[in-house]
């Protein structure tokens, strides 16, 4: 029993950071259509931005992550308008468009090799607190990701179902052309939702950043799982892919207390090709 | 020396794992991102038989390429079916599989300490290195041969086919499927083939060799060199592997503290040549000869 | 003729809760060529998806006889209903943008044994034969450069339909041949499948907007509306149908 109940709660806690970036990812997906493997650096680099703001401006680690959350949406923004745009204009097609994702996220990521080294930045919380809820101990740090996590959840579905822009956005993904004759300007939708799935992907670094190290290669590790929740979850869908990623923070929870952590990767990973064979659409 | 035809040895092996990427996506459009997966799988696959179980050499290398054929048939049977992103995200995650279970297996693997020794398969003294680069230069020989004469046959004109359009090679009586099936599982066989070759060139084998870099390089090496033809993969190769690994590490005077930069700026240009490639080049650098054909 | 080639019994096909097809029977091959007309809608295509096996039925049974011997195609996969010499036409255009005429023919013409992986190696010898059935069948269409790609929308459809010919065929179905090619390649089309269903001894059923293709070259007409069979007869039987006039005739003349 205990192992369910502490896998539960680590995997909430784990959860917390993965629903974010899944969110962020889905995001795109579901407006442009196409997987964007470099969604993977965005996560790395909001840590970075954070560790950045935290070492050498010496703010505060709660401090640090509002500038560092809005410098990764606009990073993210940047990517679309220097990279993705131009592509979509010149007819890149859905898979040339992934390897040109990949391709995207190697020169980040080894970009920030070069920039930051191979040794990992520690992002902390300097002054942790300790709290028991419930007989389980949990930190402030933690404490705040989970709310932050439930406050941008709420936030997000809020604004994909009951706003204009999240109707606007629904509109274009669904039917571009329709969505283009009655009125809607692509550009404006496109840049808020890369904003947002930015920031979204940069507070999940900060968090992941926060729980383990900071490391140049923390986003691609984790990318191919959110890949796979995000289809998972159903193509598009952010609900969806809202449980299945606090589903596999469950499972991974689990098994990483029993075993080790790269066992749970395998095991999502191998139940991802299974699933991937129903979930996706015939070519 | 011995360090040159080291390298030539590993370019010659790119060249091999890009000639059948050329097959994959160039002929049959299956988006392999996972070619890392399939090579190191061969790779430890013959390493463990020949340095932990005493294998011969020569069982060990087929029996490696078995082995791969036999995963690659698995997985394809469950995305072959599927489209462009799914193959590339299914191929990506059994990369991913394999290496994190090189990783965890340390009781098989030595994990990142090492498995080794695996020696060449003869010991000629100093000819010992040449006489298997030019096994490796055979074996990317016939690979070649092969490539080019799929052009004008009965099976490369099918295989363009279903690249081209599926469904209706399907309705005109070809078992699609089973021929990417086939295909797929034929083409990965030869990365394990590959990988094999690779352990006896190795000689220790370390977790870390199972890298993503490793399936981007025989990518860049194909869209610079163009997808579409055999040439262009050596052409690619030669324009990556060659400049990166053997020219400018064995010539080009790089201060030792530098010198742990250069594999990181090669990946991270890689990447900028990938995406510019696939922006204003799709068919490849150096011109693509099925628009001519 | 007395039997058919094609029988259908009880087919029933729907999508997300709507009846598109529903044929109680349908025999196909009592005659030379046999035409199909109805509204849109009507679920023509879906018939004609149904019997290549494109599509699998929620219910029913499809017996091919292209023989003496009656096969089931219930647990045919389409590719194996093709080699079994049953093949459709595309109503969409559909071309490999790859592959020039001649080599999109040869395709068409390849034996399963000359296509396998090694085969890749081995000396071709039936390339002679195969060059004469292609040059022969050339003679008949005016492709503007036959050694390239098809270029038009019309040289698409007509390589499509040629491909299929190439197949030999026992049944050829053919879903509205004639959208997109001029009048007198339409003309070609339907002589040289007329003489290709005397050679063969095919059988050619044919879906159709264009009504007086299907009163000059059809023996008989099977109507379909609302994806069930309401009458079949002779061009004339069918065309003075009081069903037919009302639910098909009447939309066609306005």
């Amino acid at each position: 029993m205990w192992l369910v109940t502490d896998s539960v709660f680590i995997g909430l806690i784990q959860a917390a950071p993965l629903m974010l970036a899944t969110m962020g990812f889905t995001l795109i997906y579901y407006l442009n259509g196409f997987i964007n493997v470099a969604y993977a650096e965005n996560i790395t680099f909001g840590a970075y931005f954070a560790s950045i703001f935290q070492v050498f401006l010496g703010l505060g680690f709660f401090a640090s992550i509002l500038p560092a959350v809005l410098f990764a949406g606009v990073f993210s923004v940047l990517t679309f308008l220097l990279v993705f745009r131009p592509a979509a204009a010149r007819g890149v097609g859905p898979t040339e468009m992934i390897i040109l994702s990949v391709g995207l996220s190697f020169f980040f990521r080894y970009g920030a090799t070069l920039l930051f080294g191979n040794n990992p930045y520690f992002l902390e919380n300097a002054n942790p607190q300790y709290w028991t809820i419930f007989g389980q101990g949990i930190t402030d740090t933690q404490v705040v990701a989970l709310s932050l996590v439930a406050v941008v959840t709420i936030g997000l579905l809020l604004f994909i179902y009951r706003t204009r822009w999240g109707e606007m956005m629904r509109a274009l993904a669904n039917n571009r052309d329709l969505a283009m004759a009655s009125g809607i300007v692509p550009t404006k939708v496109s840049v808020l939702i890369w904003f947002i799935a930015g920031a979204a992907g940069g507070l999940a670094g900060i968090f992941f950043g926060v729980f383990a190290l900071v490391t140049p290669y923390m986003g691609w590790n984790m990318i191919l799982v959110i890949i796979m929740l995000s289809i998972v979850g159903g193509i598009g869908s952010v609900r969806g892919a809202l449980i299945a990623s606090l589903l596999a923070g469950i499972l991974t929870a689990g098994i990483t207390l029993v075993s080790q952590p790269l066992y749970a990767d395998i095991v999502l990973l191998i139940l991802f090709i299974a699933v991937l064979r129903f979930r996706w659409k015939r070519a | 020396m011995a360090y040159l035809y080291y390298s030539l040895t590993l370019v010659a092996i790119y060249i091999g794992l890009t000639l059948l990427l050329h097959l994959q996506f160039g002929r049959l459009g299956i988006v392999n991102f996972g070619v890392v997966g399939f090579w190191g799988l061969g790779m430890y696959a013959h390493g463990i038989m020949v340095a932990l179980w005493g294998v011969p050499w020569v069982l060990a290398v087929v029996i490696a390429a078995l082995l791969v054929g036999a995963f690659a048939l698995a997985l394809g049977a469950l995305i072959l079916r599927l489209d462009g992103q799914a193959v590339l995200v299914g191929t990506l995650a059994f990369a991913t599989i394999v290496l994190h279970l090189v990783t965890t297996e340390k009781w098989l693997t030595n994990g990142v300490v090492g498995l080794g020794t695996i020696e060449y398969p003869f010991d000629w003294g100093s000819s010992t290195e040449p006489v298997f680069l030019g096994l490796v230069v055979a074996a990317i020989a016939v690979l070649y041969a092969y490539a080019v004469r799929l052009d004008g046959s009965f099976y490369g004109r099918l295989l363009a086919a279903i690249r081209d359009n599926e469904p209706l090679a399907h309705g005109l009586g070809k078992p699609t499927f089973r021929h990417k099936l086939v295909f797929f599982s034929v083409t990965c066989a030869g990365m394990g083939f590959l990988g094999a070759l690779s352990a006896s060139l190795f000689q220790f084998l370390t977790s870390n060799m199972i890298a993503p870099g490793v399936t981007f390089t025989a990518w860049i090496a194909l869209a610079l060199g163009g997808k579409g033809r055999p040439l262009g993969a050596i052409l690619g190769v030669v324009a990556t592997v060659g400049l990166f690994d053997v020219f400018i590490e064995t010539f080009a005077p790089i201060p030792p503290d530098y010198a742990l930069l250069v594999p990181n700026i090669k990946l991270m240009m890689y990447g900028a040549f990938l995406v510019a490639i696939m922006m204003y080049r799709p068919l490849g650098l150096l011109g693509n000869s099925q628009e001519h054909r | 003729m007395s039997q058919a080639r094609l029988s259908i019994t009880d087919l029933k096909k729907s999508f997300g809760g709507r009846t598109v097809v529903s044929v109680d029977r349908l025999e196909i091959g009592r005659h030379r060529i046999e035409g199909l007309i109805g509204p849109n809608g009507a679920g023509k295509t879906t018939l004609m998806g149904l019997i290549t096996r494109k599509l699998t039925a929620d219910a029913g049974r499809l017996i091919y006889r292209p023989g003496d011997t009656d096969i089931d195609l219930g647990s045919m996969s389409m590719d194996m209903v093709a080699r079994a010499g049953l093949v459709k036409t595309n109503q969409v255009i559909q071309d490999f943008e790859s592959l020039s005429i001649r080599d999109s023919l040869r395709l068409s013409l390849a034996l399963p044994e000359w296509e396998r992986f090694w085969t890749v190696f081995a000396r071709r010898r039936n390339d002679e034969r195969i060059e004469a059935e292609i040059d022969e069948i050339l003679t008949h269409f005016p492709f503007a450069n036959p050694g390239g790609k098809a270029l038009s929308a019309g040289e698409k459809k007509l390589l499509d339909i040629i491909r299929c010919l190439l197949l030999r065929p026992r049944v050829l179905l053919m879903d509205e041949p004639t959208a997109g090619l001029p009048d007198d390649l339409t003309r070609a089309v339907m002589t040289l499948v007329e003489q290709k269903a005397d050679e063969n001894d095919m059988s050619v059923f044919i879906i159709e907007h264009d009504l007086d293709l299907i009163w000059d070259y059809c023996a008989h007409v099977h109507f379909l509306a609302e994806g069930q069979l309401l009458c079949d007869g002779s061009p004339k039987e069918v065309r003075d149908h009081p069903v037919v006039v009302e639910k098909y005739m009447g939309i066609v003349d306005a």
